[in-house]
């Protein structure tokens, strides 16, 4: 616990500090997530509804979730290079099967009686997507937002071997110099991390879900 | 207020024999309530959701207040038309009070202040007290309150027509009555118009003005009540509407339809109980059996002019009659 009780481990101005590894971190996070957000969410509703589009892609995103991380970095480091991309790329795949399933799912489960009720009493379209059919999806697509953010958050801790920074970096610098006290100080922050973000989230959704079933906490 | 008319509506369906509402004509008089019975099949949802325009019919017009609605944008079409249905159809992540506002929000043109009254006010109409249920989710409530809460909001721009499909087909029995009930100590508050689909005929009885009867899309029979019992236009209508059964003939046949005009009653004077002529045969036999009257002095409801006088055997009459005359129609149909 020391390294996390030195004031000179939390010094602004070293990049190695912890409130930057700790930001530059939530950095990788915070893109990887809305790269992933970007091509899940319309890829899930294109595949919402269309049985045979839905088994083919969640298949290929199965099959790039069984490649391991490391491997993938690995591979990519000969193509792209130790850079962001090479941090990135391995993360937002790895997001891609729990957010397009969610948000398929999501979509299915929206109640087309609903949607012609809102028709019924006069809605517009964009009433209809706001008042009816975003309320009933949200809370799922969220869940699986939950998910892959918690999961991003801890192999984004490989970004180092691309040459990124993050708090990976207390983790792999660490080790080969056996100084403990950093390494099991990353693995605190990270998992501190991981876990701040999920209530976070879990917050979000259970204001979403409101009226409905009780939203589990695992 | 508004009237319903149809002319000549037909929808017929891509890939289908014949049409699913077969060039059906009738009107619904303002603040009236219209029963759309029938089997299924029989098109009475169909031409139901063509007047809020959720189906495009293939030909013929419905007009509301002397305005084709095919010539209407449906939008503003369906903000003017209440709408319930046997599922509901609460919106699960709104409150109740949310729930209810939300026709009037969509339309537009509420202030915060209006719509909080409204729809306290709509609450207390449909019997659910505000206080206890406007913070509550549709999964707290029981079917019954559900469906008052659909009521509710189906009220709560205060449309001049109302739509009903079902509207209590899925309660108990129980439940389901006294929503019947509930619904036409309302309609006397508010005096829709209302177009009402239910497949029971008990029901289509008690709410009913008029009873529009549908087979195959075709509209069969429109009357009263006592039309369809008294002269059913076919054997369908009268099974339809149970002509077999005395007790609905004795619940629903007026006294005035087994008037006689000379009995020992006459004869005696006016020694006997009277009757206004707005009573039911029912009403009258019960009044017989109980006071051991030889016969009853039916007096018109308005003028309490003496209109005749009715006795156990002029009911026994009019109900023989109407079997006789089945019987009858029974064999040329045959």
């Amino acid at each position: 616990m020391n390294y996390l009780l030195q004031p000179y481990n939390y010094d602004l101005s070293d990049p190695a500090s912890i409130p930057n590894l700790f930001l530059d971190h939530l950095y990788l996070v915070g893109i990887t997530m809305l790269i992933s957000l970007i091509i899940a969410l319309p890829l899930g509703i294109l595949v919402a509804r269309r049985p045979r589009l839905y088994l083919l892609v969640i298949t290929i995103a199965d099959l790039l979730y069984t490649v391991p991380a490391l491997a993938l970095i690995a591979i990519l480091i000969t193509i792209t290079g130790l850079s962001l991309a090479t941090a990135i790329i391995p993360l937002v795949i790895y997001t891609q099967l729990v957010l397009i399933r969610n948000t398929a799912t999501a979509i299915n489960g929206i109640d087309p009686l609903l949607l012609e009720v809102g028709k019924a009493m006069g809605m517009n379209p964009r009433q209809v997507l706001l008042r009816v059919a975003l309320p009933q999806a949200l809370p799922t697509i969220i869940a699986g937002v939950r998910i892959a953010t918690v999961t991003t958050i801890g192999i984004a801790a490989l970004a180092y071997l691309a040459g990124q920074s993050g708090l990976g970096d207390l983790i792999f610098k660490n080790i080969a110099t056996t100084d403990f006290d950093a390494v099991v100080a990353g693995g605190i922050l990270i998992a501190l991390l991981a876990v701040v973000a999920d209530l976070l989230l879990l917050a979000v959704q259970t204001v979403l879900n409101r009226g409905r079933t009780s939203v589990s906490l695992a | 207020m508004a009237k319903i008319s149809f002319h000549a509506i037909t929808k017929q369906y891509p890939g289908t024999s014949r049409p699913a509402v077969d060039a059906v004509s009738f009107d619904v008089a303002e603040g009236s309530t219209c029963m759309l019975v029938g089997t299924s099949g029989s098109g009475k949802t169909t031409l139901l959701r063509m007047v809020n325009r959720l189906i495009e019919p293939t030909s013929g017009e419905i007009v509301i207040d002397g305005k084709n609605v095919l010539q209407e944008n449906p939008i503003a079409l369906r903000r003017r038309i209440g709408y319930v249905i046997q599922q509901v159809g609460l919106f699960p992540h709104l409150t109740i009070a949310e729930n209810v506002r939300v026709t009037a929000e969509i339309a537009g043109g509420w202030t915060k202040q209006r719509l909080d009254k409204r729809v306290d006010e709509l609450l207390e109409l449909v019997g659910l007290p505000p206080a206890e249920y406007r913070k509550r989710f549709p999964r707290q409530l029981s079917g019954g309150q559900q469906q008052r809460v659909g009521l509710a909001r189906a009220l709560a721009t205060d449309p001049a027509i109302m739509l009903m499909d079902e509207p209590f087909g899925a309660l108990d029995a129980i439940t389901r009555e006294r929503m019947q009930n509930e619904l036409l100590r309302i309609q006397r508050d508010v005096q829709k118009t209302i177009l009402f689909v239910s497949h029971d005929i008990q029901e289509a009885f008690k709410l009913g003005e008029q009873i529009a009867v549908l087979d195959q899309g075709k509209l069969i029979q429109l009357g009263t009540p006592v039309d369809l019992l008294a002269q059913p236009a076919n054997d369908f209508v009268r099974k339809l509407v149970g002509g077999d059964s005395i007790l609905r003939q004795l619940e629903y046949l007026p006294v005035i339809d087994a008037l006689e005009q000379d009995t020992v009653a006459s004869a005696r004077g006016g020694d006997v109980p009277t009757f206004l002529s707005d009573a039911t045969l029912l009403q009258a036999m019960l009044k017989l059996l109980e006071t051991n009257a030889p016969a009853l002095a039916v007096q018109d409801k308005d003028t309490q002019q003496q209109l005749g006088f009715i006795t156990l055997a002029s009911i026994n009459r009019e109900i023989t009659h109407a079997h006789g005359h089945k019987t009858e129609r029974t064999e040329t149909a045959i």
